[in-house]
Order: structure tokens, then C-alpha cells, then sequence
């Protein structure tokens, strides 16, 4: 008996039997994203009580009222978001040219090879990549030493342990995920494009500039996006790097909860941290869809 | 006048060869097609042309000047791609303006000449829309206004036709042809379909592997096709094997199965005399029904099949033991035949190539 038949059988029509094989997604998604946000919305409006975890009937605002009076969350607010729009800049401008070259890269050996190279850097655990940037970027680190030596600076620069060092650590943790969605979209754009604008009497670079960049927009957009929202989010680089002295909303969200076990609390500003993301998506399509042509 | 010429031109990539020694010289205001089977290097003429490929070896020369070396913007080359290469984030608009704002002409200037073009391909009224916005033939019109609008030197399309439908392809290819005309623009037209290369061409040349085998008009290119290759790919063709008899000039009787039948030469060979040659006549050229007594020899066949094609009706004939097929106009004076009828086969004594 065949597939068809075996669904006919059961008395399943074809359409049924597709909406059957989206179940476990939708059971996934709803087990683990949606009842888990929906808990933490709800712990939000729950009055912050030391030690207390689970959800109680007693609503309140108290602590939307207490994040929006203190400037320190405020200034972490802003911090946060400050940080993730510097890496997306960043990152972005780093990527591109990788990307380009890796998308111009016609024989296939070469491609993969450049592919494999920027996919390595994702084999390791954040965590030891860290560990690795600051042997380099430490006060006695190689850059430092570098500047030293070469008589730029007196004393060593501080590259680590601030904002600067989150910065860096982040842009190196971004990169790969910029330049794989920038590769798909450059390699995506048809070479004609580029020709046709070349005999209609553009250089190569006025080329680049009208055509082959404004077409790739659809993934710097989605690519800053990405960036944008790995950044912000990220505990474990600002917690290392910035050895939690730049505080950012998931350091603070930390501490809510792991240290004053407030989780109330920490679940408000993680509520915070999430309705940014979702403004900036909301930005981003829209951005995309005036940059596209309506595409994006 | 020549207008654009190749000399010697042959692309390489790596060990492969695209192109081998092509000769080419294109009349000002010709529209020539180059022809041939998928991989035959008829893209890869084109895009040397246009700048975006550098010959391996040889000189292209347009309108005298040596343009070999010089990149695509320096070219005044037009240029229409198979997939319209329409700019994704532009309007119709910006679009036909690209090339006039790459030439920095000022503002009132491009809306005036873009307004034109969109009138002259039929689209005006469209500037506002996106790639996405627009049909296939659409999208044809907006790529040829915005290379029409800078008035290049030179056409060129590259089987602008095969991503429309059978319909559209049609329309748009006598659309094509008179804009051409009318504009009295030098084309260059790539395509492996011979019905648009014959419909719409001045000359066309056929290619394969890499190689001219045959420049001519259409009616040189099907009347009198240099090689077995280019009778099978251009049109139908019937190929009936017999042997050379005598020559004269030009002319040479064959015999067919004991019938002597005559036919052209190709080129003037008279050491042909005695061998094997190949006989081509084209289905629509073969007569079943006797009209004109001077028309002789015949050859006797029988019917075997017979394919009703509403316009036409097509028959396949057994020759002892060759087959022809043969294309009847379907009117009232010229008489149904049946199944396993005999029928006397013959066609005008021009009408038939002979070939080596
Ligand atoms: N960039 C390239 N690198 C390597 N080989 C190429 C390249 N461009 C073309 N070729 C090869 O050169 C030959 C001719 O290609 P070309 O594109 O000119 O053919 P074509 O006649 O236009 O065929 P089609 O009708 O399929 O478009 C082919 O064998 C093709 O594989
Ligand atoms: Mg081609």
C-alpha cells in the first residue's frame, strides 16, 4: 500500500495530512517558546518576592514602575541597545567585503574552502573563543604588547574589561552568522545586473555602488537584524569580556535572578529586552520593505 | 559597410574552447543572428563582444575603431539579457533613466527621453512599478527601452525570447523586429531557434562547437544549407541516400533506388562523380500530386502514414526503402490520400541539395 492510499485509508484527506505533519513543530514551538514567554510575561506582573518562583493570582505593575523610575536601568536600556547597533555597524562592515569576495569566488574548490574558513570559527564554544580573544586583547596581551613595543602608547590600552572589549568579543561571536547571510544573498544577485549596468555605461565601482549593493540590501538588512538581536541578547560575552562591569539589561537580568533571586523582576526586564527586539524587527521590515521595491 | 568585425577571435577557458577562430563582418544596420545548438558559443561571441569576456586571441572592430581591450562602459553597446537583468530596487522609471544620469545629462533632459521610450515600446503609464510588478513581456519592454533610450552603436540580445511564452514569443518577435527596423539600430541576435533566426534575421550564422560553419540569408541558410548539420538543424529536412551520377556545374543527377532524381551542389565539387551523396529536399517542397507534367522524374512511393494538421496534412511516404516525410497544403483541389496508397514523389529539380 502506498503513502496516498494509506492516508486515504485512514480517512485523511492530502490536506489534512499535511496540516498532520506540522503538529510536532507546532508542538515544539508552543512547548518551548510560547508557554515559557507566556510564564515569564506573567511572573512580570507578579509582585518581586525574594525566593519566590512560582506564579501567584496577585497582579501588579510595581515593577514595569520600578524599571522605568531608576536611571541605572534606563542607562542599561540604552546601553543595550547602543551596543547591539555598534556591532551590527561593525559587523556589517567587516563582512561585507569577506562576503563579496567569498560570493565572487567562481571555482567551486576555493569557495568552499573560504566557506569552511568562516564556518570553522563557529566550531568552537563561545566561551573558549572568549578565552582566546583575551590572551589577545588582555592588558599583557599581544596587541598591547604590540603598541608597546612599537612605542604608540606608554601603558597598556585598555581593550578588555569595558564596553570596547564587549564590542569586540561580540563582533567576533556576529561575524559568522553576518557573512553566511550576506554570501546567500550576494551569490543570489544575478551577475546580469551587474553587466547590464556596466554597458550602460557605469565603472565597475558606480556599478557596485547603484546596483550590486542596493540589490544586496535585502540581506544587510536581515544580516543586521540577525546581529542586532544575538547582541543584545547575549549574556555570556558582556559577562566575560566586559567582566560584568558593563552593564547591559541580560547582566542585570542575571543578577535579578541569580542573585537576589528576584525573578519577578528579572523577568520584567527580560520582557523589556524582548519588546526591543521585536521593535527593531519591526523597524527592519519595514525599512526593507521601502529599500526593496516592496521585496523584503 | 562593415561595422562590426572579428578577426581571428577564439575564447579558451582553461582547456576547454568556446570559440575557435571566428570570422565575422556585420553590416551597419543589420540584423544578424547567430545560431547553433546549446554550449556552441554563441553567449560567449556575444559577451566578447559586449566587454564582458576578453578573447583569448584576435581583434574585434566597431565602426573601425579596435575595441578589444576596452571595458563594457567604454563600449556604446546595448545590451538585453535572457532574464531582462531589470534592477530589483529601481522603478521603471530609473530604470530606462540608468544609463542617461550615468551620463550625467541633466534632469529634464532624462524625464523627456525616458517618457519617449516608454511610449515607443508601449509602456507608458508604467513608471512607477517594480521588476516584480511586471509580466515577462513586460519586463522585455522595460530592458529594451532602457538600452534604446542611450542610443548605443549596437543591439545586442541574447535569447531574449525563450523565458516568454509560445504565444508571447511570437508577438514579441515581430514587435522586436520592427522596433529594429524602425530604429535602424546594427543587432546582434543570439538564439538556438531557428523559426525566430529565420523570421526575423538580415544574415544569420550558424554555429557549432565553437565554429561559423555557414553565414547566409535566411533563404541561403534553408534553401542552400552547406552541411548535412545545419539541413537537420535548421527546419525539417528529408535525406535520401543515393549516388552521384554526373555533374555539371552546379548540377548533379542522382540515383535514387534506380531513379535518377537531380539536385544542387552545395559547393562545386565535381569529384563527386560516382560516390556516395546525401540528397536533402524539404517536406514542403515535395509534390504527391502531378501538376505539371516537366516535372519529372518521379519516384513511386506508398503511403504509411498519414498526420492531420488542421493547415497542413503531412504524410510519410515509403521510398523502396527510404522514408520522406511530406507537408500538403490542405485545400479542396488537391485530393485526400488513403492509407496504403501508391503516389508518384517528385519536386522541382532546385529544390533538392545535394550534399557529400
Ligand atoms: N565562464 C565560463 N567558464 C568556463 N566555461 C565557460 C564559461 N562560459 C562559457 N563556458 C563554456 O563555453 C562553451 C560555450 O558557452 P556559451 O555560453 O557561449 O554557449 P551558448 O551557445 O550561448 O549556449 P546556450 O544556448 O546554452 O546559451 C560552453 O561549453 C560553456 O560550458
Ligand atoms: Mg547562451
Amino acid at each position: 500500500m502506498t503513502k496516498a492510499t494509506a492516508v486515504r485509508a485512514s480517512g485523511l484527506s492530502q490536506h489534512q495530512f499535511k496540516w498532520l505533519l506540522v503538529v510536532p513543530l507546532v508542538a515544539f514551538f508552543v512547548l518551548f517558546f510560547v508557554i515559557p514567554v507566556g510564564l515569564l510575561f506573567a511572573t512580570s506582573f507578579n509582585p518581586a518576592k525574594v525566593g519566590q518562583v512560582a506564579l501567584v493570582s496577585d497582579l501588579t505593575f510595581d515593577n514595569y514602575i520600578r524599571f522605568f523610575s531608576r536611571s541605572n536601568y534606563l542607562i542599561a536600556a540604552g546601553r543595550s541597545i547602543l551596543l547591539a547597533s555598534i556591532v551590527s555597524v561593525i559587523t556589517l562592515i567587516v563582512a561585507y567585503p569577506m562576503a563579496f569576495v567569498i560570493a565572487k569566488t567562481e571555482n567551486p574548490a576555493r569557495n568552499t574552502f573560504l566557506l569552511i574558513l568562516v564556518l570553522a570559527s563557529m566550531q568552537l564554544d563561545m566561551v573558549i573563543r572568549l578565552y582566546g580573544m583575551m590572551v589577545i586583547l588582555g592588558d599583557n596581551g599581544l596587541i598591547n604588547q604590540i603598541l608597546q613595543s612599537m612605542g604608540l602608547t606608554d601603558g597598556p590600552v585598555a581593550l578588555m574589561y569595558n564596553f570596547r572589549g564587549v564590542v569586540f568579543g561580540l563582533v567576533q561571536f556576529a561575524l559568522p552568522f553576518m557573512i553566511l547571510t550576506l554570501v546567500g544573498v550576494i551569490m543570489g544577485i544575478p551577475p546580469s545586473l551587474e553587466e547590464a549596468a556596466r554597458s550602460l555605461g557605469a565603472s565597475r565601482r558606480r556599478a557596485f555602488m547603484r546596483v550590486t549593493l542596493p540589490a544586496s540590501m535585502p540581506g544587510i538588512l536581515s544580516g543586521s537584524l540577525l546581529v542586532f538581536a544575538l547582541s543584545i541578547s547575549s549574556y555570556i560575552v558582556p559577562a566575560l569580556m566586559g567582566g560584568f562591569r558593563v552593564g547591559v539589561l541580560p547582566i542585570h537580568i542575571y543578577q535579578q535572578v541569580a542573585e537576589s533571586a528576584r525573578f519577578q523582576f528579572g523577568a520584567t526586564i527580560a520582557v523589556i529586552l524582548f519588546l526591543i527586539s521585536a521593535t527593531a524587527v519591526a523597524v527592519y521590515l519595514k525599512l526593507g520593505k521601502r529599500s526593496s521595491g516592496g521585496l523584503a | 559597410m562593415v561595422y562590426v568585425e572579428f578577426s581571428t577571435i577564439s575564447k579558451h577557458f582553461g582547456t576547454s574552447v568556446a570559440v575557435a577562430d571566428l570570422d565575422l563582418q556585420i553590416e551597419q544596420g543589420e540584423f544578424f543572428s547567430l545560431l547553433g545548438p546549446s554550449g556552441c558559443g554563441k553567449s560567449t561571441t556575444l559577451r566578447m563582444l559586449a566587454g564582458f569576456v576578453k578573447p583569448t586571441t584576435g581583434q574585434i572592430r566597431v565602426n573601425g575603431r579596435n575595441v578589444t581591450a576596452l571595458p563594457p562602459e567604454a563600449r556604446d553597446i546595448g545590451i538585453v539579457f535572457q532574464n531582462y537583468a531589470i534592477f530589483p530596487h529601481m522603478t521603471v522609471f530609473d530604470n530606462i533613466a540608468f544609463g542617461l544620469v550615468e551620463r550625467k545629462l541633466p534632469r529634464v533632459e532624462i524625464k523627456q527621453k525616458v517618457d519617449s521610450a516608454l511610449a515607443e515600446v508601449g509602456m507608458t503609464g508604467f513608471e512607477d512599478r517594480y521588476e516584480r510588478e511586471l509580466s515577462g513581456g513586460q519586463k522585455q519592454r522595460v530592458a529594451l527601452a532602457r538600452v534604446l533610450v542611450i542610443e548605443p552603436e549596437i543591439l545586442l540580445l541574447d535569447e531574449p525570447l525563450s523565458a516568454l511564452d509560445k504565444k508571447m514569443r511570437e508577438e514579441m518577435k515581430y514587435w522586436i523586429k520592427n522596433i529594429q527596423k524602425s530604429v535602424g539600430i546594427t543587432t546582434i541576435y543570439v538564439t538556438h531557434d531557428q523559426s525566430e533566426a529565420l523570421t526575423m534575421s538580415d544574415r544569420i550564422a550558424v554555429m557549432d562547437q565553437g565554429r561559423v560553419l555557414q553565414i547566409g540569408t535566411p533563404v541561403e541558410i534553408y534553401e542552400q544549407p552547406a552541411s548535412r548539420f545545419i539541413a537537420e538543424f535548421i527546419g525539417e529536412s528529408n535525406l535520401l541516400d543515393g549516388t552521384a551520377l554526373d555533374v555539371h556545374g552546379a548540377v548533379c543527377s542522382i540515383d535514387i533506388d534506380g531513379t535518377t532524381v537531380t539536385g544542387r551542389l552545395t559547393q562545386n565539387n565535381a569529384a563527386i562523380k560516382g560516390q556516395a551523396v546525401t540528397l536533402l529536399v524539404r517536406p514542403e517542397m515535395i509534390r504527391l500530386h502531378s501538376l505539371d507534367a516537366s516535372e519529372k522524374p518521379k519516384l513511386n512511393g506508398t503511403v504509411r502514414e498519414i498526420i492531420y494538421q488542421g493547415s497542413v496534412v503531412r504524410y510519410r511516404i515509403q521510398i523502396g526503402h527510404q522514408h520522406v516525410m511530406v507537408e500538403v497544403a490542405n485545400r479542396p483541389d488537391l485530393a485526400r490520400l488513403d492509407l496504403d496508397d501508391d503516389v508518384e514523389v517528385y519536386w522541382n529539380a532546385d529544390s533538392g541539395v545535394a550534399m557529400p
